[in-house]
């Protein structure tokens, strides 16, 4: 069911706002209206920088952790020591940040000394200190590149013309080359290499020799690289105190989600409006009330216009459910909610889908460990709820049609795989009903508003009509199949074009009516896909066992055999379980939810202790 | 071997072959969108790969149909069932709606994948919207699916 929200409206004094809104989040009852046209609030750039720079150190700081075990819990905080920060935290956020830093600078000069090496690389040949190349009375030098091919024409080209050749080592523009030759052949000599692909290029500019600078651009580089290694290493020692950096980061994030709450305010005072739910109004009043005597706290009931979020109530079972409804899109606040008929719904539909007991087993023990270990929670945490219990549902169906991890045992119903038409009409009849729940939820909701004729004409008559059209098939039972089926139809041809004003427009909306018996039927055809889907789980998993059964007859075989087992039963529960979830969703989301609900409400998101990495647990005191 | 269990052959070959191309295809396609989103924000894998696996059940279903039809000619283990031609092109017809369809609907889901991986990826919450809209394509594999085992497991042997 959903629960009625009432608004809350708080006025107290400024110098009390602090330990309210504390107070506030901590019950964490209360989603905050956003004030209008109020300013920007006071200090929450500055916690929001804080988060963000606390974020970037993890992420540094998780690169150089170590191996992380998969069955850690979150740890525990005390609501009291939550509160304070510690000042070594804070240290170690700023040597993290300094470090990085450090890291980033070393970085950039290691990347600039090896393009430096680059271009010294090619020369390291050359013996003459780069300084004293410089032109004779009687003697030029020339540098340059040639591409590998061309160096022999380079070469005979430039000899032709009375130079001397030196080739030295190649670098990315090709071989680098060292021409030397008599001042008057200079002009001659550069025309011929250059019509043969020689490219003059400058000597990098070093003084002395350009193998030392080389060398010492080594030096720097394993110097730069042996002081990286103790910051590395010094930061996969700080990386076992990350937990403590993860608490403070969930510290700032809830700090500024309280700072960043806008307030209409006085010089003294200041208003604040919220939404809470009915059954929890007196926790937002003792809340409140322990902080301070001097306020006035009213609630009321949402106005005209006004769009309070839905919460929805359900037992423990159905609220597992309802992670399903909400991702397609929750109820309105004055509409219904569909969990408590689409969670069972989507429980037995799912095992249907799987239908091994086998699998159901897996699914059960697996999952069970996993929540065990990990627990999850959250949306996430219903997901996996939700595939939990419908392990249960699978084991049930699985038993009954006999499957136990592909193979036939015992059929308590019948085998799918040998009566796959009789398996067919059991889907079909599965999504009758399916559908007709949907739409007596339908008939419910326009008779609570009041449109009882609307419930009869546009709902009731379709119900007859697809029953009668359905006992039509059984021999037994034709003559009232076919008495309901006409008279749904005459009913529908007769009303469906009630709302329009002219005769004529409303014997074509009747037709038009009744011509909608294609949506019905394409919607209870769409079930079929049970039966396709639970036929794709048994003989997946019977193929792994013929192929394991192939393999056996020596140990090594059957070693072989084990891994197929394992490996296949384990690959089709995974695709199983996809399938089941997006069909199942599916048959909900279309042609369950289309009958009667749209939703289109907007989540309840109180002002509350929202932290990533820690539990945030009351104080014995407070208990 | 009679040259209808070697047309029954072909059949069930060609159903797994093309569903197979099809959902390799679709697959791809949406690996390479998912992949460029994870790029930027790793934490979306989880989600991705749900909508990225999602044109992958046609391979499935069309290697489903080839090995029912195996089954039923008694090809693994067992005594080899005598095929007609006639029973041989029978079985080679079964086999051709969830082949045809497979691979066609893999590529087009493939699209709708992507479409909806970008989506997600810039409205993290609406990812079972995503999954909704690409199951869709699937209905269609689904029913080619049922049409090609009852057909399979009518044809008298």
């Amino acid at each position: 069911m959903i629960v009625p929200m009432k608004k809350a409206i708080l006025f107290a004094l400024k110098s009390d706002r602090d330990s309210l809104l504390m107070a506030l989040q901590q019950c964490g009852e209360m989603m905050i209206i956003p004030a209008q046209n109020a300013g920007e609030p006071f200090g929450k750039d500055q916690v929001e920088q804080e988060v963000q720079r606390v974020k970037g150190m993890l992420g540094v700081i998780k690169r150089y952790q170590g191996k992380q075990s998969l069955f850690a819990v979150r740890p525990e905080v005390d609501y009291a020591q939550f509160l304070t920060e510690n000042p070594q935290t804070k240290q170690l956020e700023q040597e993290v940040e300094n470090i990085a830093s450090q890291l980033s600078s070393q970085q950039t000069q290691e990347a600039a000394l090896r393009s430096q090496m680059e271009q010294y690389a090619p020369w390291l040949l050359l013996d003459i200190p780069v300084d004293q190349l410089r032109p004779t009375k009687y003697a030029v030098f020339h540098t340059g590149y040639g591409a590998t091919s061309a160096l022999q024409a380079i070469e005979a080209a430039a000899q032709e013309n009375g130079a001397h050749v030196q080739v030295l080592g190649s670098g990315s523009e090709g071989q680098a080359i060292l021409l030397t030759c008599h001042r008057d052949y200079e002009d001659a000599m550069m025309d011929a290499v250059k019509a043969q692909g020689f490219t003059p290029a400058a000597l990098p500019n070093v003084d002395g020799l350009i193998s030392d600078a080389y060398k010492s651009c080594e030096e720097k580089l394993s110097e730069i690289s042996k002081s990286e290694e103790t910051l590395i290493q010094r930061l996969s020692e700080l990386a076992k105190r990350k937990q403590e950096l993860e608490m403070l980061y969930d510290q700032y994030k809830v700090k500024s989600e309280r700072m960043s709450v806008s307030f209409t305010e006085t010089q003294e005072t200041f208003y604040l409006e919220g939404w809470v739910r009915s059954d929890r109004m007196d926790k937002v009043q003792k809340a409140v009330a322990k902080v301070t005597d001097a306020y006035d706290l009213t609630f009321y009931d949402p106005q005209e216009g006004e769009n309070p979020p839905t919460v929805t109530k359900n037992n423990r079972f159905i609220s597992q459910f309802e992670t399903i409804t909400d991702m397609f899109s929750r109820p309105e606040p004055g509409g219904i909610d569909p969990n408590p008929v689409m969670g069972p719904w989507y429980w037995i539909i799912f095992g249907l889908m799987m239908g091994d007991a086998g699998y159901g087993l897996m699914m059960l023990v697996l999952i069970g460990a996993f929540i065990k270990l990990k627990k999850p929670r959250g949306e996430f945490g219903k997901l996996v709820n939700v595939l939990f219990l419908s392990s249960f549902t699978t084991i049930l169906w699985g038993v009954l049609f006999g499957s136990y991890f592909g193979e036939t045992w015992h059929p308590i119903l019948f085998v799918p795989l040998d009566n796959p038409v009789q398996m067919l009409v059991f889907c079909l009849v599965i999504g009758v009903l399916h559908i007709f729940s949907g739409m007596i939820l339908k008939m419910y909701d326009d008779i609570r508003q009041g449109h009882f004729w609307d419930a009869i004409f546009d709902q009731l008559s379709w119900m007859v009509l697809i029953t009668g059209l359905g006992l039509l098939f059984l021999p037994a039972t034709q003559k009232a199949g076919a008495v309901m089926a006409i008279a749904g139809a005459v009913v529908i041809l007769f009303t469906a074009g009630r709302s329009n004003k002219n005769i004529f427009g409303k014997m074509t909306g009747g037709l038009l009516g009744l011509y909608n018996i294609t949506s019905y039927m394409s919607d209870i055809l769409s079930y079929s896909r049970i039966l396709a889907l639970s036929l794709a789980t048994g003989v997946v998993g019977m193929v792994m066992n013929l192929l394991a059964g192939m393999v056996q007859g020596s140990i090594i075989g059957f070693i072989l055999s084990l891994l197929i087992y394992i490996v296949g039963h384990v690959f089709n529960l995974a695709m199983g379980l996809l399938s089941a979830y997006v069909h199942d969703s599916r048959l909900q989301y279309i042609e369950f939810f289309n009958k009667f609900y749209d939703g289109g409400g907007t989540p309840f998101v109180p002002l509350s202790i929202n932290t990533e990495h820690v539990d945030v647990v009351s104080s014995p005191a407070e208990k | 071997m009679t040259t209808g269990t070697v047309i029954a052959i072909c059949g069930a070959a060609l159903c797994a072959t093309l569903a197979g191309i099809g959902s390799a295809c679709g697959v791809q396609l949406g690996g390479k969108a998912a992949a460029g989103v994870v790029a930027e924000n790793p934490n979306m894998f989880g989600k991705l790969l749900v909508l990225q696996a999602l044109p992958g059940t046609q391979g499935i279903y069309g290697f489903l149909t080839a090995i029912i039809i195996i089954v039923r000619m008694g090809l693994l283990g067992g005594t080899p069932v005598e095929v007609s031609v006639a029973q041989g092109w029978a079985l080679f017809g079964a086999a051709m709606p969830i082949g045809i369809v497979g691979l066609l609907s893999a590529i087009y889901q493939g699209k709708t994948a992507v479409a909806s991986i970008h989506m997600t990826a810039k409205q993290p919450d609406s990812s079972a919207k995503g999954i909704t809209m690409t199951a869709m394509v699937e209905t269609y594999a689904i029913l080619a699916l049922l049409v090609s085992i009852l057909l399979v497991f009518g044809i008298q042997l």
